[in-house]
């Protein structure tokens, strides 16, 4: 066994508070203000869109809310997902994770666009019961208003175990607030942290809370991916049958967590002035994580394709119209260049993997791609729908519209401006919060060292159970 | 594909429901024109019996209110069959004229094909077939003695097709419609089943496929089926009667 | 929960090699027992071979009977080699070094006796033997590329060739051992397989890229192998209960499930047949369970994706066969068994810590989901193929014969068989990854505490 030296970490320790509580405050020079300003311009746009969309647009013309509906997806992977980033190596005792977990959890807050806007959709999607008779919904024999309630309980609910979790996650570093700066922080610490101090029952405690907060929302986010993808776009095209579709559905939302979280830590790493915290060991990391789910895309597309392809029967056919080779064929094509070709085919050298910036790139990307995506999967759904096809048994493949249907302009505003919301909370959150957190650093510093091995360094991690 | 279009055959067959009486003239005639193993109760009771055609009988209705239809289902010859893609070794698969094949010699027995197929016609030998002595006289030289561990299904009789194809062309005249017709539609005491060759535009399928009262099973399966179904007239309903899928 | 002890080299050579340099008591009774179920096995298949297929319980329409439903459940257990070797490599999981090469083992044997099966299935298995060799045998004919019983030997013939290899690679320093210790025969051969090792830096840092490049090709054929092996089924429209999307990963996942499960009942059984206490240790199959829970979790989520799908569109032939398959004699008992045995009473008893580091309990737990899985797949097979579509007379029920009941058990018999020789002549435990984990794992004190340390390569 190899001995390994105590040393004393106060030093680093101090210093790593320090830096990191400073890094609440102007970390961009005056240039912050003109941020704000613009994301608070931009998502004051988006709510004026969406009021706009709501009286102009209404409610009964269903191929109007495909566009929206593929927005709030998005956001549902772009900003839902980004916290399983934190959550999943924490419960697989990984540590490489410990400067992204609340950049990663951050997102959370986000979750108020997705919630705003999951409202309307509730009232756009049509019922259960259409033209008298029930259609087809995993639902069943439920009460008829099912889905909408359901969702709209789950996505408020992701939205607030969100904030639990990311409150649960940040109590140490509120204590660290309290006792390390003054004024409003010192107050909004002292409230937030709940007579922390770091005692080892409160440790214990706070681990426990930790992991069922995490497991909380693991299983509300893949419940709202399942809920939203059937009720919302499966359930809306007659004879479309795809088990694979909500895991599908969940695995390309981790996909675009993953990218959101890259591109959202190089972005802070930047300009927060983070190199010493955030080092390429984290880049490393997801970047192997952006690789496994890009190819995961690729695998659930496979699985549902080769199944609609080799069948060949009417149902089969009309699927891979709908999805492949329809109108939406150039959109198709997009996704399968921006998801899966182009970033698995850059993303397999290693120096892009080594390259913050190089990686952030492939991101980008990818989350075009989702975007692509997502419009692919609903706005067909929503064009589709109506409430004399929704009975039969397929559609008939003369049936299909031949045209795809171009984005409102209120829908364009919905995008940029609930995104622009989403990151103005975000930013919001970071006058206050840590951008990294401060005490997974100090269990870092605490755990991690670098060891004389025979001749050469190597690096160690202490794994406590 | 261009075989098919150069070919001048495309075979189709079509069974009128409202004439067949469910006599299974059909089913033994196939049965002695393709040495087909002799199906004992035994047989029956294990479900490996062996019925290229067979005649399917629904009730409808309470007593004394009772009715029978009758559906002689044999292989669909599907344009775009199920059974043919999955064949690991090519046994299975569709001619230039329409018909859908089995290789006895090329056939392995991995009954893929069978699980393949909607409507259940597909059948393995899972013993070798034994006649005996005095029925071995019976056996049409012409089609092959499947061993054990073969596929085999209904041939729309393509040795007689074969027949009548070759006669013509040495005599050298044209297939005729009605020239041709396999050992059920030849058996068929009411006339109720028509082969024919979908190309020819005089042909008695043609009219019979057209017909308003035609259907094809398992529609939404798109098998693209080549044998029509022409629905029984049942002046006690208002619509016509289909079975298999809805 | 740590349990490491600390051992020298001479002292891990002689533990770990006592089952080859001289033989257990046990050994010769248990391979007489078990070449006596090979012997039987392989001349009940003989029988069939001269018979035909009529001696099985097969009949219209369920044409795939339990011949398939053992394929489809050997492949799974082999995707516990991938999990364990070259995930777990992958991700630097120090847990795994006692085990990587039994599974690997296990993955070799049980592909092996996987392929068997589509042979021992087919009505002509003499010819199906090479006309799946991609090569125009008879007549210029190739086989049919569009089949998925084509895609199957392809796959598995693959997944075959990487864990060979593997397992091969990760054998070389300790048939180097071997051959320093033997004389004769033995270290004849021994040399020659042992490729001229001499344990230098360069040799070791040759067999560890061999390895984490053989990891990483690997893993697509992790997926793929048992993706293509579940298109067998999914790809017909006109089973019902067999056409659905969520197949491929439903059964990936069933897999990893079923594998890693029998990886633990072979831990349990190398742990107490060679009393390699030092080497397993309950910290392993805590480790295990945990990853259990997720991976069976995980399967149980995918099961009812796939019912609730398939029940969704409301079409008439699909409700039929979930009326057959869970609610109807016999069926509704082996669904409820199944239920049971997958997953509700092993991960019940693997929620507890004393459960998971509890030997037995772990053995005959993971022996419970290999029996769930077992039933799984039959359940999936042989319902649906029963109730096909709404023709008359052509919902038959399905029993297998007791030639069918033999070859399964004998591909048990064969495969503990394989491995049982394995072991007489090589260790199950790789040797240099016990010294490595001594080497590799250390301890810090942090305050008071003193936290295990593990060294990142």
């Amino acid at each position: 066994m190899i001995e390994v030296p105590v040393i004393n970490n106060t030093e680093k320790f101090n210093s790593a508070t320090n830096s990191l509580v400073s890094s609440t405050k102007e970390p961009l020079g005056g240039k912050l203000k003109l941020i704000f300003g613009i994301f608070g311009i931009l998502s004051v746009i988006g709510i004026i869109s969406l009021i706009l969309k709501i009286t102009t647009v209404g409610f009964d013309v269903k191929s109007g809310w495909g566009y929206y509906a593929a927005i709030v997806s998005l956001l549902l992977g772009v900003f839902g997902t980004a916290p399983m980033v934190a959550i999943a190596p924490t419960i697989a005792k990984a540590d490489w994770h410990r400067p992204v977990s609340r950049i990663a959890t951050m997102f959370t807050l986000a979750g108020i666009s997705t919630s705003i806007l999951a409202i309307p959709l509730i009232f756009a999607l049509p019922p259960l019961v259409v033209g008298g008779i029930r259609r087809r919904s995993i639902w069943f024999d439920a009460n008829i208003y099912t889905p909408h309630v359901f969702f709209g309980i789950a996505v408020i609910g992701l939205f607030l175990v969100g904030l639990g979790l990311l409150w649960v996650t940040s109590i140490p570093d509120m204590a660290i607030m309290r006792d390390h700066s003054s004024g409003w922080k010192q107050r909004l610490g002292k409230s937030l942290s709940r007579g922390f101090v770091g005692t080892e029952r409160q440790w214990i405690s706070l681990r426990a809370r930790i992991g069922m907060m995490g497991t909380f929302y693991f299983m509300f986010l893949i419940f709202v991916h399942i809920i939203y993808s059937v009720c919302f776009s499966l359930e809306l095209v007659a004879g479309w049958k795809d088990a694979i579709y909500p895991m599908y559905h969940a695995a390309t939302g981790i996909q675009s967590g993953v990218a959101t979280v890259i591109i959202g830590l190089f972005l802070f790493r930047k300009y927060w002035k983070l190199e010493d915290h955030i080092r390429i060991d984290q880049f490393w990391a997801l970047s192997k994580l952006m690789f496994a789910t890009t190819i995961f895309w690729f695998y659930f597309f496979i699985c549902a394709f080769m199944i609609f392809w080799y069948g060949k029967s009417a149902i089969n056919e009309m699927t891979i119209a709908i999805l492949v080779n329809g109108p939406y064929m150039p959109v198709f094509i997009g996704t399968l260049l921006l998801s899966f070709i182009v970033p698995w085919w850059i993303i397999i050298w290693n120096p892009v993997r080594y390259s913050p910036w190089m990686l952030s790139v492939v991101a980008a990307i990818v989350l075009i791609g989702s975007v692509l995506d997502r419009i692919r999967l609903y706005v067909i759904s929503w064009q589709v729908y109506s409430d004399e096809m929704i009975h039969k048994r397929y559609i008939p493949l003369d049936e299909i519209p031949e045209n795809m249907i171009a984005p409102s302009i209120f829908d364009i505003g919905i995008f940029v401006g609930f995104i622009s919301l989403g990151i103005f909370a975000i930013l919001l959150a970071t006058r206050f919060i840590p951008v990294v957190s401060i005490w997974e650093r100090h269990q870092s510093i605490l755990l991690t060292r670098h060891i004389k091995f025979h001749r050469t360094e190597v690096y160690a991690v202490g794994k406590p159970d | 594909m261009v075989a098919e279009k150069q070919s001048k055959f495309k075979w189709g067959m079509a069974i009128d429901i409202d004439k067949c009486t469910g006599c299974q003239a059909c089913v033994l005639a196939c049965q002695a024109e393709n040495n087909i193993p002799i199906n004992t109760e035994d047989n029956f009771k294990d479900a490996r019996g062996i019925e290229w055609i067979r005649v399917e009988r629904y009730w409808e209705g309470e007593f004394p209110d009772v009715k029978a239809k009758f559906i002689p289902i044999l292989c669909m010859h599907c344009d775009n069959a199920p059974c043919e893609p999955v064949c690991p070794v090519y046994a299975s698969y569709h001619t230039a004229e329409g018909l859908n094949v089995q290789v006895y010699n090329r056939c392995v027995g991995t009954r893929y094909c069978a699980n393949g197929c909607p409507y259940l016609v597909r059948f393995f030998n899972y013993w070798e077939p034994e006649w005996p002595e005095s029925l071995q006289n019976q056996l049409n030289p012409d089609v092959t003695v499947r061993s054990r561990g073969i596929m085999e299904k209904c041939t729309m009789c393509i040795q007689r097709i074969r027949r009548g194809t070759r006669k013509a062309k040495r005599d050298n005249n044209e297939v005729m419609d009605g020239d041709i017709s396999p050992a059920c539609v030849q058996a068929c005491p009411t006339e109720a089943m028509v082969f024919g060759n979908q190309k020819d535009p005089n042909s008695k399928i043609n009219k019979m496929k057209n017909d308003k009262r035609s259907y094809t099973l398992l529609d939404h399966l798109k098998t693209n089926s080549n044998v029509w179904y022409l629905a029984k007239v049942d002046e006690d309903m208002d619509s016509h009667s289909k079975e298999g899928g809805h | 929960m740590q349990q490491r002890r600390q051992l020298d080299e001479k002292q891990i050579n002689r533990e770990l090699l006592n089952g080859n340099l001289e033989t257990p008591k046990w050994y010769y009774p248990v391979m007489g027992v078990l070449g006596v179920g090979v012997l039987i096995g392989f001349a009940t298949i003989l029988y069939m071979f001269n018979r035909g297929l009529g001696v099985t319980g097969l009949a219209r329409p369920v044409y795939w009977g339990l011949f398939i439903t053992t394929f489809v459940f050997w492949v799974g257990i082999s995707h516990a080699g991938i999990m364990i070797s070259a995930i777990l490599r992958l991700t630097q999981a120090e847990w795994r070094r006692p085990v990587t090469r039994a599974a690997e083992l296990l993955t070799v044997f049980s592909l092996l006796t996987a392929l068997f099966f589509p042979l021992v299935h087919a009505g002509r298995p003499w010819r199906i033997a090479y006309w799946l060799i991609p090569y125009d045998w008879a007549r210029g004919i190739w086989p049919n590329v569009r089949s998925p019983l084509f895609w199957d030997p392809i796959a598995i013939g693959t997944y075959l060739t990487g864990s060979t290899l593997f397992l091969f690679v990760a054998l070389i320093p300790d048939l180097a051992i071997l051959r320093d210790r033997t004389t004769g025969i033995k270290k004849t051969i021994y040399s020659m397989l042992a490729l001229g090792w001499r344990g230098n830096p360069r040799q070791w840092q040759l067999q560890v890229v061999a390895g984490v490049l053989l990891s990483a090709l690997m893993l697509p054929i992790f997926v793929s192998v048992h993706s293509i092996v579940s298109w067998d089924f999914a790809v017909t429209p006109a089973v019902e209960g067999w056409h659905s999307t969520i197949f491929a990963p439903y059964f990936v996942i069933g897999a990893v499930h079923s594998g890693v499960s029998a990886v633990v009942t072979m831990m349990c059984l190398m742990r107490w047949l060679w009393k390699w206490n030092n080497y397993i240790r309950p910290e392993h199959f805590d480790a295990l369970a945990r990853l259990l829970i997720i991976v069976a979790t995980a399967w149980l989520a995918f099961t009812f994706l796939e019912l609730i799908f398939s029940l969704y569109g409301r079409d008439a032939p699909e409700i039929a066969l979930r009326e057959l398959q869970m609610f109807t004699w016999p069926w509704n008992l082996i669904f409820i068994t199944f239920l049971l045995t997958g997953y509700i009473i092993p991960v019940g008893c693997w929620l507890f810590k004393r459960c998971r580091n509890n030997i037995a309990v772990m053995f005959w737990t993971s022996i419970l989901v290999n029996v769930g899985m077992w039933l799984e797949r039959f359940l999936i097979i042989v319902p649906g193929l029963s109730r096909k579509q709404v023709f008359v007379y052509t919902w038959e029920g399905y029993w297998p014969s007791p030639v069918e009941w033999i070859i399964l058990v004998w591909s048990f018999a064969w495969v503990s068989f394989l491995m049982l020789l394995f072991a007489k002549f090589f260790p199950l435990v790789p040797l240099f990854e016990a010294k490595e984990s001594q080497v590799f794992t250390t301890e810090m004190k942090v305050g008071r505490a003193t936290v295990p340390m593990v060294i990142r390569e």
